[in-house]
């Protein structure tokens, strides 16, 4: 006999049932309760991220028990930004959710950008949440250098984000990635915190076993863009880091380390650094690297429609000086905690003498990000050699400081996550990079055929609902604390995530252990949980359906 | 030549039409046209230069002169997905859903004008009892099914074909030629082109039979008159050889509507055609892609109509009667 | 007229049927609307009588509506149901089982009774669908056929636009421009589908009015209109009805690949919503035969009843075809 989730909800149900009895003589009493309107609740359409979808819905029935009218729709990307990020006066909740990049490897972006009401009007806080108890916190955790008092902050940022809810968390997803391990020496590939086996690091280190010396990846998107200045998407910024250095890197710690520089140094005030750059660096196109090319990478995205989205990465910057042939400074206004990690590991090395003019030429309204150049020039331990509509295939640096092993990279774009998986078990692919399928058939594949490693990392990002705070009821944090309640994460990593996801109640992932605030972990959970908070913060549910307290009214 | 002039201007009426309807659909399409383009970190200011930069501030009847004469030059606008021009990106998958397209109906009319002239030589027997019915349950199976059954049964179960793309991986040509003529091209096409064959062989088959009968029919009456009842073959090859004619016009026609509804092979195979790149730009709302693609695609549609017309004006003498009167 | 095949290519043979048809129309006799519709209904009830491949599509049809029409009784779940074991565990990926007959989605839903759902959908879709798209061509093709002239060249020059725009990405781009719901797929069909049946009931009507019936009625004074939906239409039924029969199935085979694409309703179980669903959630290569070859099937039967129907009514009012 099977049992459905009317019968298991059974039990949350009939405490909603005995909540909405009691409910009926307070309305009897105050007549003016007025109900809370049906909600729309916005994912990813179910083809596009099925899994998504399915946590929508588990969570429309959950709140449907705490008397919401919720209705889940499913909308293409665009129509999502659109509806949510460009229009944030006007959607209730929405699923979303924030990726990990190895720059995140740093707390910083999350614990300043998420939720600073800075950035409200149109920078990351769509939720629109505003706290200035948490805007000073996530200010100061960027000034102080010393780790474990910036440890003690970003823990408080996380018990106040918390303590508010202006998400409901639900998974860190865990990320499979495979191999073939007859063509690649496991020993070789570098696990990375939080980025698994995928990282600059493992594609430079992996060394072949045989005659194969091409590493054939997957990205399930297609491409937009290969720029240094631009990030359109996951796939174009793996093939940007192969392409292009970046003055530091993150190591297999997770900590930033000189990478194109010999040494980075701080001043005490942790205000000014000295980079003094390696001396056998060169472009692909025979061009040494420079000083002035460093400065001018930094430099040139501080300018206003240059590229948007590496600005706020070199705004910290306020000068920076030549001292000699290898040597220059970089000065900021404050110390800055961060600066290492989103900064000097994140901004491409690019050539002057091919981008200063391609800057100079941009018309009003064009930035960097919509010029193509086809050369692609940059000086990574791989350079650019094509991009056609099904891969883009970059060769190997024989003379790089960290040359590569393997002789190629091909990154080939694959639709469809079924065909993906074909192609690993057919020996076409050899590094699978971008599974977005069921996780268990990659198991059984990785089972039955032994040349198949599979690979699981918690993400750095998290999946989660985004409250609008700008509206009623979700400007009452006891609102939102008992929605976030109401949901079981376990069931929704079980059901939705196919129990491929960490349970996820705060913004710094446990990929990132020693600012991840386990803490956080210890949450109530429960219908009954979240009725009786709701009823504590005036709200009723009469005839199964959820009122404002008494004197407020419906203003949507 | 009034006729072919009056069916020519037709189809360039129909172009402009379809043109037209699509670009106001396009530009009245709920959310911000830009959408696709715009990033989540582009500013207003910057939202406000891209608007003027693709002319977007203009009103609704400039943007659509300045739209028409761009068109009559081939210029189909800029793609905000791909930041090319929308005829390069179009013009680089019109040739595989060309040769997905040819292939699929050649092999489905040769299949379908030997099975139809068959069925209609075999009228009554228990082959024909089965044929048909076969023959309009194959047209009555959705495109995409086929496409799924075969995926899985060839492809995922026996391993026997790739799962999709039209190239293996890393493999580079000199050109466009040695690509699309190599052995790796050929095995990426035979899935799709034997799904599309599938679909498309129960039009000239019941085509074929139904015209074969038809002639047979006149034949034997005017034979038996002249009771000079000569070889049956001689009379089947004459009534085949008159059955095509339709069925070359039918030809043509599919080759119009079946670039249309290639759309659904494409996404199946991952074929990289102009119909799977239609969609994705639906999807994505790059509306100058959609449009330029659906441009391209209506364009193949009316001129195999217009070919079609001329074939049959050209070839059938009673048309041409008709139309002189 | 080369036009006047299908260019989506159904019945091979209607295109004869309109170059017969002046000919096989059984000469009408002056009469009333009523006796009209009594022979168009003796018609529809001697076809099945006498052609099998119609009683075996009325059969499926009948088959196919009873399964509609009962379908709440015959669910087991319901169709967008999330399943749960006792262990909180998705009911997920299930062979099937006394309990499913068609075994559970991945996202764990009972795959039999979104079959028995679907099966509501797909007729609603294709029977709207098909009545507009006849009740369009045969208003069109009434009206071009019998006036003649401006009137004419101005429908049948439509026509030719209609047919110009390529199907499937019409509808397509309408579903995502007006929004993902069925009624949209219907609309696209509608505007679309309408000038092959126009085309064919124009060339009847065009030869119908000069028959010495409708002389007689002009003669006793009846109205333009009156004369073209009293005489005439009627004698056009059967016609329509062999077009209906058709456009059901294309209705059906188009809103099941433009919900496949992802672009129709999330909300609604079709067939065409099961099959994207099991392609988007790996059903291939799981090898879930029992998810992905149901909804197909159900497809082919339903379209094919439409073939046959058709096909039969040509063979019985049309018989110089039956060869």
């Amino acid at each position: 006999m099977s049992t459905t989730r009317r019968q298991f909800l059974g039990t949350s149900a009939s405490a909603a049932l005995i909540a909405s009895l009691a409910g009926v003589p307070k309305a009897a009493l105050a007549q003016s309760v007025s109900p809370v309107r049906a909600l729309t609740l916005y994912s990813r359409a179910q083809a596009a991220n099925p899994q998504q979808y399915q946590a929508a819905e588990l969570i429309a029935q959950a709140w449907g028990d705490l008397g919401l009218d919720v209705t889940v729709s499913g909308l293409p990307q665009n129509q999502l930004s659109d509806v949510v990020w460009y229009n944030r006066d006007s959607w209730d909740v929405s699923m979303w959710q924030m990726v990990g990049r190895p720059e995140r490897s740093d707390p910083d972006d999350f614990v300043s950008n998420l939720f600073h009401s800075a950035n409200i009007e149109s920078g990351y806080n769509f939720v629109g949440y505003s706290n200035p108890e948490y805007d000073r916190v996530a200010e100061a955790q960027r000034l102080v250098v010393d780790r474990d008092a910036r440890q003690a902050l970003i823990y408080e940022a996380q018990d106040i984000v918390n303590a508010d809810q202006p998400y409901v968390f639900l998974v860190y997803p865990t990320k499979s990635y495979a191999y073939n391990t007859a063509v690649f020496d496991d020993t070789t590939l570098v696990n990375q915190p939080g980025l698994g086996i995928k990282n600059f690091l493992s594609f430079i280190a992996v060394e072949p076993k045989g005659d194969q010396k091409d590493l054939i990846m997957n990205v399930s998107n297609e491409l937009n863009a290969i720029n240094p200045y631009y990030i359109s998407g996951a796939g174009d910024s793996w093939m940007t880091e192969l392409i292009w250095d970046r003055i530091m890197r993150i190591d297999a710690d997770g900590l930033p380390t000189p990478w194109a520089a010999e040494s980075v140094t701080w001043n005490d005030e942790g205000t000014l650094a000295t980079i003094v750059i390696r001396d056998d660096l060169s472009f692909h196109d025979g061009m040494p690297v420079r000083v002035e090319d460093m400065i001018f990478s930094l430099e040139s995205p501080q300018r206003a429609g240059v590229a948007p989205m590496y600005k706020p990465f070199v705004d910290p910057i306020v000068a920076m000086e030549k001292l000699d042939d290898r040597t220059f400074t970089v000065e900021l206004a404050q110390p800055n905690a961060a600066f290492e990690t989103s900064t000097l590991s994140k901004v491409n090395i690019v050539p002057e003498h091919i981008w200063a003019p391609l800057l100079d030429a941009l018309v009003e309204g064009e930035t960097a990000e919509s010029v193509l150049e086809d050369s692609r020039v940059g000086s990574g331990p791989f350079k650019f050699d094509r991009w056609n509509q099904s891969e883009v295939v970059l060769s190997a640096i024989p003379d790089h400081f960290a040359a590569a092993k393997v002789d190629r990279v091909i990154m080939r774009v694959v639709l469809n996550v079924e065909a993906s998986l074909g192609m690993l078990r057919s020996g076409e692919l050899n590094f699978l990079t971008d599974y977005t399928g069921d996780p268990q058939l990659l198991k059984d594949a990785a089972d039955a055929d032994d040349s198949i490693a599979v690979v699981d990392v918690t993400d750095i990002g998290f999946q989660f609902l985004g409250f609008n705070c700008r509206r009623a009821p979700f400007d009452d944090p006891a609102v939102r604390r008992a929605l976030s309640f109401a949901i079981n994460r376990r069931l929704i990593a079980g059901a939705a995530y196919n129990g491929f996801g960490r349970p996820a109640n705060s913004h710094v992932s446990p990929a990132l252990p020693f600012w991840y605030n386990a803490a956080t972990e210890e949450l109530p959970v429960g219908i009954d949980v979240a009725t009786a908070m709701l009823e504590d913060a005036g709200y009723s549910i009469v005839d199964g359906q959820l009122h404002y307290p008494a004197g407020m009214t419906e203003q949507y | 030549m009034k006729y072919v002039m009056s069916r020519l201007l037709y189809a360039i009426l129909v172009l402009w039409i379809v043109g037209t309807i699509l670009f106001f659909m396009f530009r009245l399409m709920p959310g911000s046209p830009l959408a696709a383009f715009i990033d989540q970190t582009t500013t207003l200011e910057q939202q406000q230069a891209l608007i003027a930069r693709f002319g977007l501030d203009k009103s609704l009847f400039q943007q659509y002169t300045i739209f028409l004469q761009n068109a009559l030059q081939g210029d189909l606008g800029q793609s905000f997905f791909h930041r090319r021009p929308v005829t390069e990106v179009v013009m680089e998958a019109l040739p595989n859903t060309v040769i997905l397209t040819l292939s699929g109906l050649v092999v489905a009319y040769i299949f379908g004008v030997l099975a139809g002239a068959y069925l209609a030589w075999r009228r009554g027997s228990t082959v024909e009892g089965i044929g048909i019915p076969l023959a309009l349950a194959t047209r009555a199976a959705p495109e995409f099914w086929l496409g799924m059954v075969m995926l899985a049964f060839f492809s995922f179960y026996l391993g026997w074909f790739p799962a999709g793309g039209a190239n293996s991986v890393g493999l580079e040509y000199d050109s466009e030629w040695t690509r699309i003529f190599s052995v790796d091209y050929l095995h990426h096409l035979t899935l799709p082109v034997l799904t599309l064959a599938i679909y498309l062989q129960g039009l000239p088959l019941l085509l074929m039979r139904s015209n074969m009968i038809e002639i047979l029919q006149e034949e034997f009456i005017t034979m038996s008159k002249m009771k000079g009842l000569g070889s049956r073959t001689i009379v089947l090859n004459h009534a085949a050889r008159n059955a095509m004619l339709p069925v070359a016009t039918a030809f043509a026609l599919g080759i119009g509507s079946a670039i249309g509804g290639n759309v659904v092979v494409e996404t199946i195979f991952s074929w990289p055609g102009i119909g799977r790149l239609l969609v994705n730009a639906v999807s994505a709302s790059d509306y100058p892609l959609a449009q330029g693609a659906f441009m391209i695609i209506t364009a193949v549609l009316v001129a195999m109509n217009f070919v079609a017309d001329m074939t049959y004006h050209l070839l059938d003498p009673r048309i041409r009667h008709a139309a002189s009167n | 007229m080369p036009q006047a095949i299908e260019p989506m290519g159904t019945a091979s043979t209607d295109q004869t049927a309109a170059a017969l048809l002046p000919h096989l129309a059984t000469a009408p006799r002056r009469s009333g609307l009523i006796a009209m519709l009594g022979r168009a209904g003796n018609a529809f009830w001697r076809v099945p009588r006498e052609s099998n491949y119609a009683k075996v599509g009325l059969i499926i049809y009948l088959i196919f509506a009873l399964t509609a029409i009962f379908a709440d009784q015959l669910v087991h779940y319901e169709p967008l149901e999330i399943l749960f074991a006792d262990n909180y565990q998705l009911r997920r990926n299930l062979p099937p089982t006394t309990d499913h007959w068609l075994g559970t989605s991945y996202s764990g839903r009972d795959i039999y009774s979104q079959l028995v759902m679907g099966t509501r959908s797909a007729l609603a879709v294709g029977l709207t669908a098909a009545i507009c798209v006849v009740a369009i061509g045969t208003l069109v093709g009434l009206v071009a056929g019998y006036f003649g002239g401006w009137i004419d060249n101005l429908l049948m020059r439509l026509a030719d636009i209609a047919l110009g725009i390529p199907f499937l990405p019409f509808v397509i781009v309408l579903a995502s421009f007006m929004g993902a719901a069925q009624s949209n797929v219907v609309l696209g069909i509608a505007l679309l589908l309408w000038p092959n049946s126009a085309r064919v009931i124009r060339s009847q009507v065009m030869s119908l009015r000069e028959r010495a019936f409708i002389e007689a009625a002009r003669v006793t004074g009846a109205g333009k209109w009156r004369i073209l939906f009293v005489h005439i239409a009627p004698n056009v039924l059967a016609l329509s009805f062999l077009y209906t029969s058709v456009a059901v199935g294309w209705a059906i085979l188009t809103e099941a690949s433009v919900s496949f694409l992802g672009f129709g309703p999330s909300d609604t179980v079709s067939w065409g919503y099961m099959l994207q669903d099991a392609y988007a959630s790996q059903a291939l290569g799981r090898g879930q035969y029992n998810w992905f070859i149901p909804p197909g099937l159900c497809i082919v039967f339903v379209v094919m009843a439409g073939f046959f129907i058709s096909r039969g009514y040509e063979e019985v009012l049309f018989p110089k075809l039956k060869g």
